[in-house]
């Protein structure tokens, strides 16, 4: 499975759709939405960078579900399923190889906080971010295994946008929600996107996350598996 | 390697109706038949990747899964893609690495011909190139059963006849082949055995020779020059009537029975018998309708 999860990987990366979109595209809009327009003060450009890393780790982790896509039209699954790798592995491997890619998104993000907009964080805190948002995006890594498995490759890139710029909107990983009217900002946050962002939030407020940020995303986890699972079997026929 | 009274439906399409097969270890063996006969879907079957909704498939005496979990099995499918963004080397390697006794990579590549391809992208590769492609990735697992569903579709002549020498090469090792195909020549030449499944059955078994035979032994043909066909189907030994180009073609399986018929009728203007072609071997067995013209 290891060498599944490296050809995954590579081919990943491989992708310029993916390098530009899921790793440069987050990181040059931090950078804008913190330079133009007089900055926002250090706590704008902390808040973004998680807020941005974030949005660079849910474009990836859909990414996955887009490769799977991809991966089923070209029959490239049924090659697989005429090897000795069982369903499972594939599936397994898949999962695994959404959650390495999240990491360039987020690792670049965080570097260009640190390194352009001189943000200062204690080392811990630098750890903490990154691993938790490395966690926190597997339940997206789900959804887009979950659209992955049941539309078809054409479907699934748009479903994926769709997913990605609205939950990004909602999640207040663009703009703060501040500035969102009182319902919105209520609905945002039901929104795994906002629950996400605000697990490095506290972290760069020096403080854990909260616990209702934790459950939200923990339902919203199990929603997202769900989902995948079901798609998954319903797909498991055809492929 | 077997199906017994193998069915399996596509909503109203009864894709196949009751296939019962036997193969042993060692054969090479085409499966013969025009589009949608039932070919791929056999072979779905065979590799586990469709479930019989009647009957059973085996493959080494277990469920074909399992046979194909043991890395048993290699197959090129049909319609399949190249995949993206990786090297041949990379892909066959990766494959190769999934099975407990593969071949060297480089013997996988070089008996599929694409030895001097190892680097460059699957993706940016011809048609062609991309069929041998899945061919080294078929075999490069070493299986003892490599399957083969239309694998000369994309080739042109020289690289059909490569491909054909190196699955021979493979045959000779002692593993059994099974091929798809809708070209009767290349069954005929690279078949130890040839089953020929038409509208979800089999409708003939045997070697290129013995389906020759029993389709009906020879063609006796004559100019028509202008007279009608009426009686000339319950001649002697005649089995079908065609008629092509002013010309009536009849099958028959006593020809000099049909010929003295023919000659008292004097009917013999531009006579001609010629043993049937494994071409009208094949009409005869799955064009029945044709054959009550």
């Amino acid at each position: 499975m290891v060498d599944y999860l490296r050809l995954e990987v590579r081919r990943t990366l491989r992708d310029a759709g993916f390098v530009i979109g899921g790793i440069a595209v987050p990181v040059m809009m931090y950078l804008l939405f913190t330079n133009i327009g007089g900055d926002g003060g250090t706590g704008w450009k902390t808040a973004s960078m998680v807020g941005m890393a974030a949005y660079g780790a849910v474009g990836s982790a859909l990414n996955t579900g887009g490769g799977v896509a991809e991966d089923r039209a070209i029959g490239w699954l049924r090659q697989l399923r005429v090897t000795p790798m069982t369903p499972r592995q594939v599936v397994a491997g898949r999962a695994l190889t959404g959650s390495v890619t999240v990491l360039p998104a987020i690792v670049a993000v965080l570097a260009a906080g640190g390194l352009v907009n001189g943000v200062r964080l204690a080392a811990w805190q630098w750890a903490a971010i990154a691993l938790l948002l490395w966690l926190g995006s597997i339940p997206f890594t789900l959804l887009g295994l979950g659209n992955g498995y049941r539309l078809t490759a054409q479907t699934t890139g748009v479903a994926n946008l769709v997913c990605n710029l609205g939950l990004a909107v909602l999640g207040g990983l663009w703009f703060p929600v501040d500035l969102f009217p009182g319902w919105l900002r209520e609905l945002s946050a039901y929104t795994p996107t906002r629950r996400f962002a605000q697990l490095g939030t506290a972290v760069a407020d020096g403080h854990a996350p909260a616990l209702a940020a934790i459950l939200v995303l923990a339902a919203w986890l199990a929603a997202f598996g769900s989902y995948a699972v079901l798609s998954y079997r319903r797909s498991a026929a055809t492929i | 390697m077997s199906f017994t009274g193998a069915v399996k439906t596509y909503g109203a399409v009864r894709a196949l109706d009751g296939i019962d097969l036997e193969i042993m270890p060692g054969e090479t063996v085409a499966l013969l038949g025009r589009n949608g006969a039932g070919k791929s879907t056999s072979i779905s079957l065979l590799l586990g990747l469709r479930e019989p909704d009647e009957g059973t498939v085996e493959l080494y005496g277990t469920p074909p899964e399992r046979a194909v979990r043991a890395g048993r099995v290699g197959a090129m499918l049909q319609e399949t893609r190249a995949v993206p963004r990786v090297t041949v080397r990379e892909l066959v390697s990766f494959v190769a690495g999934r099975y407990p006794e593969p071949m060297p990579v480089a013997r996988a590549l070089e008996l599929a011909g694409i030895t001097e391809l190892a680097g460059r992208r699957v993706d940016r590769l011809s048609g062609g190139q991309t069929q041998r492609v899945r061919f080294a990735v078929a075999l490069t697992g070493n299986p003892s059963l490599l399957v083969l569903d239309e694998p000369t579709a994309a080739l042109d002549v020289e690289a059909r006849h490569a491909f054909w020498n190196a699955m021979r090469t493979y045959a000779r090792q002692g593993h059994t082949v099974l091929f798809s195909t809708h070209y009767l020549e290349e069954a005929d030449a690279y078949a130890d055995r040839i089953v020929v499944i038409d509208r979800g059955r089999i409708v003939a078994d045997g070697t290129g020779e013995q389906l020759r035979r029993s389709a009906g032994g020879n063609l006796v043909s004559i100019d028509l020059a202008g007279r009608g066909t009426e009686g000339l189907t319950l001649l002697p030994g005649v089995r079908s009537l065609e008629v092509r180009g002013g010309r009536a073609l009849l099958r028959t399986d006593d020809s000099d029975a049909t010929v003295i018929a023919l000659a008292e009728l004097g009917a013999i203007r531009g006579l001609e018998v010629a043993p049937a072609s494994l071409d009208d071997a094949f009409l005869a067995l799955t064009a029945h309708e044709r054959e009550t013209v």
